[in-house]
């Protein structure tokens, strides 16, 4: 970024970030220093990426004119901790509208390969049309300034996603990597691939240890594209710590925000797993397919029952002093640690475990460890699964595919690495496809055409309203079981105002550790802008961008065909109310109608023209 | 009076599951939490009987009080 202002509210154009264009089927790339318009281009992520996508109509993800976007946050790659964030943007293959239309979306990472990209000097990578021929991107640091190149990759064909990365890594010392796996290579049949982001524990241990980028089939996308992996390969560029961003990264790692995520052994609650035990007091853990039944099968998965058989490790990103990672090893017999086996997040854990009918924490490693190496989106994977189980359970006279059911765990097996392979498009064209195909959606756990993560929909009816998928882009995943909330007012205050600030994260740069409960609209964000690039942005003007760049991404839906009927939760949630829930029904038809009106009663005003600085008479092309 | 102690998660790590414990009168959440030490930026719900509460609430002979950390998304 060159910044030559200290006010880039008013003056944005005087900060400029470095693009790259890249044009996959002729090689040909345009580098350029591009004013910014706003402070959403200035702050980046899907701030900028919706932006740019807002000027394309697009009517097929897989299309020329679908652009790959691949950028950071202003505080990627910034000594502000958690500031390693790359994010994904593209029409997605996943999300559509029941026009057909596919939804504007992004996803996002940690792993080292964000702060890698922008040490080479690049802001932002835009790679148009298609490779005829797969190909890696090398992006490197040159005494002239970034340079991105296209390397043949007929090598890397049919490598799992950390396979891709450790055969790079013996050409690129230095680098960090982002890779596809088989599953993204396969895009016309998996439209959930996962982009993968390499780690520095990965690439020093050798231990399949990425972080993901995982909603929306930006992998798919990827893979469409003929891109099977992306090198960073620069010198690191980490400024000395400051006494201001020193003081927030103590806060972060001790205040109030990441404290609880903490291990168990620093005081902390253990990271995302902990939302096993909370969830469990209200039976509201999804249980085959978000069928909670009111008893204890979901404590067979707290941590309390897995650390009897496994050793849990607690580990960080680079330089995170969080430390919310629980991996998952064998435990040898005399107590000492075997083989990594898995990553415990609170969502895959659940998805590829309790909700498909597995108690057992090794299969549900065993699954989890598939799904990231074939490079799949776990939440939407898990999703797709439990549909097809309980479609199954309730057809066993006809069932679907192999026949799998509930905690069949060799079967859940074959089906996780056919879908890996693009061998089982039911299941990799995600849970609204095959429930259309089926004819009985109403039990397909998905909003607008993506899957919802580990959180009863029960409990949270603002799902309607999330624009890149789940609690990652609308944080009202709590305000019923945390907040005990269930009153219309609170429901819409949180929607159109305070919890859609969750997205803030998915443009600076930061992860939503950094401070889950306040957002980047903190005096915390405004000294780390402040000491890290001189420039003056108040708390106001953080809100006031990351309204604007929500709000266009719900007219970007509107745009793309979806209607208002579509926003709202899957059928089953509504017809027939799962008593097993120990919280208020916030979801009753009723409700749901009145939450509807006053929603769109504030968000409408403010979507009408808003798209039309954008508007060009740009025709998708079919592919 | 007697009051049921849930705790939850983390909580539970050198202190108990459940107990039924024996109070004088006027006795608030916030004592409970200062008695077992609880760490209060780790303190996500209070429920008592099952509703949702805060930690000035007072308690009733028959209560129960489940004290349960945050959570967070992931």
């Amino acid at each position: 970024m060159k910044i030559l202002t200290s006010n880039p509210v008013s003056d944005p154009a005087s900060v400029m970030y470095r693009r790259c264009t890249v044009d996959l089927k002729s090689g040909k790339m345009r580098l350029e220093d591009v004013p910014c318009r706003n402070l959403e281009d200035v702050l980046g992520g899907f701030g900028r990426s919706f932006q740019v996508l807002a000027e394309r109509k697009i009517s097929h993800a897989y299309c020329d004119e679908n652009p790959l976007i691949v950028n950071t946050g202003l505080l990627t790659g910034s000594s502000a901790m958690t500031g390693m964030r790359t994010y994904f943007s593209g029409y997605s293959p996943l999300k559509e509208s029941k026009k057909g239309l596919p939804a504007a979306i992004w996803s996002t990472g940690s792993g080292n390969f964000g702060a890698k990209f922008k040490w080479t000097g690049l802001d932002e990578l835009i790679f148009e049309n298609r490779s005829e021929k797969p190909v890696y991107v090398l992006i490197r640091e040159t005494p002239d300034g970034p340079k991105v190149e296209l390397k043949p990759a007929e090598q890397l064909l049919g490598l799992s996603t950390h396979e891709k990365m450790m055969l790079l890594q013996k050409e690129y010392n230095g680098a960090h990597f982002a890779t596809i796996g088989p599953a993204g290579e396969q895009w016309e049949n998996v439209y959930m691939g996962a982009v993968a982001l390499s780690t520095d524990n990965q690439l020093k241990s050798g231990e399949d240890k990425m972080r993901f980028a995982g909603r929306g089939g930006m992998g798919s996308l990827m893979g469409y594209k003929n891109i099977l992996a992306l090198v960073a390969q620069s010198s690191d560029k980490i400024k000395p710590l400051t006494p201001e961003v020193q003081k927030v990264n103590i806060n972060v790692v001790k205040g109030g925000g990441s404290g609880r995520l903490q291990p168990i052994s620093r005081g902390g609650g253990g990271g995302t797993w902990a939302a096993y035990d909370v969830l469990q007091v209200f039976h509201a853990v999804p249980v085959n397919n978000f069928r909670p039944q009111g008893n204890d099968l979901p404590e067979k998965l707290f941590r309390e029952n897995v650390e009897k058989e496994y050793l849990i490790k607690s580990q960080a990103c680079y330089r995170c002093g969080i430390t919310c990672h629980n991996n998952i090893h064998e435990k040898l017999e005399d107590g000492t640690s075997g083989a990594f086996l898995a990553k415990f997040d609170y969502e895959p854990l659940n998805l590829l475990g309790t909700n498909i009918g597995i108690h057992d924490a090794g299969q549900a490693a065993r699954l989890i460890h598939l799904c990231d190496n074939y490079g799949m989106d776990s939440i939407s994977l898990g999703v797709t699964i439990s549909y097809l189980l309980s479609y199954n359970e309730r057809h066993p006279e006809n069932p679907l595919l192999n026949g799998a059911h509930f905690g069949d765990f060799e079967k859940i097996t074959e089906l996780v690495k056919q879908a890996g392979l693009g061998n089982l498009p039911d299941i990799g064209r995600g849970s609204k496809r095959l429930s259309e195909n089926c004819g009985e959606t109403s039990y397909a756990y998905h909003v607008k055409g993506l899957e919802l993560p580990a959180y009863q929909p029960e409990t949270n009816p603002g799902y309607a309203w999330a624009i890149a998928g789940g609690h990652m882009s609308m944080g009202t995943y709590g305000l019923l079981t945390r907040e005990g909330k269930s009153d219309i007012d609170s429901w819409v205050e949180g929607i159109t105002r305070t919890k859609l600030q969750i997205v803030g994260f998915d443009m600076i740069g930061l992860c939503k550790f950094f401070d889950i409960t306040k957002g980047i609209c903190t005096q915390m964000v405004v000294d780390c802008l402040r000491s890290e690039f001189n420039i003056d942005v108040t708390i106001e003007d953080l809100a006031a961008s990351v309204r604007r760049a929500f709000l266009l991404g719900l007219a970007l839906e509107f745009r793309q065909g979806y209607e208002k009927s579509e926003f709202t939760l899957p059928a089953e949630v509504r017809e027939h109310p799962n008593l097993n829930i120990k919280l208020p029904n916030i979801t009753s038809p009723e409700f749901i109608s009145e939450l509807q009106k006053k929603v769109w009663e504030i968000f409408d005003p403010e979507l009408e023209g808003l798209l039309s600085k954008y508007e060009q008479p740009t025709v998708a092309r079919e592919p | 009076m007697k009051v049921t102690i849930k705790l939850i998660g983390p909580f539970r790590i050198g202190r108990f599951k459940e107990e039924v414990r024996e109070y004088p009168s006027a006795l608030s959440v916030r004592d409970l939490i200062e008695e077992f030490r609880i760490p209060v930026n780790l303190l996500g719900i209070v429920l008592i009987n099952g509703i949702h509460a805060r930690v000035d609430d007072q308690l009733n002979d028959g209560d129960t009080v489940i004290l349960l950390p945050f959570i967070d998304g992931g």
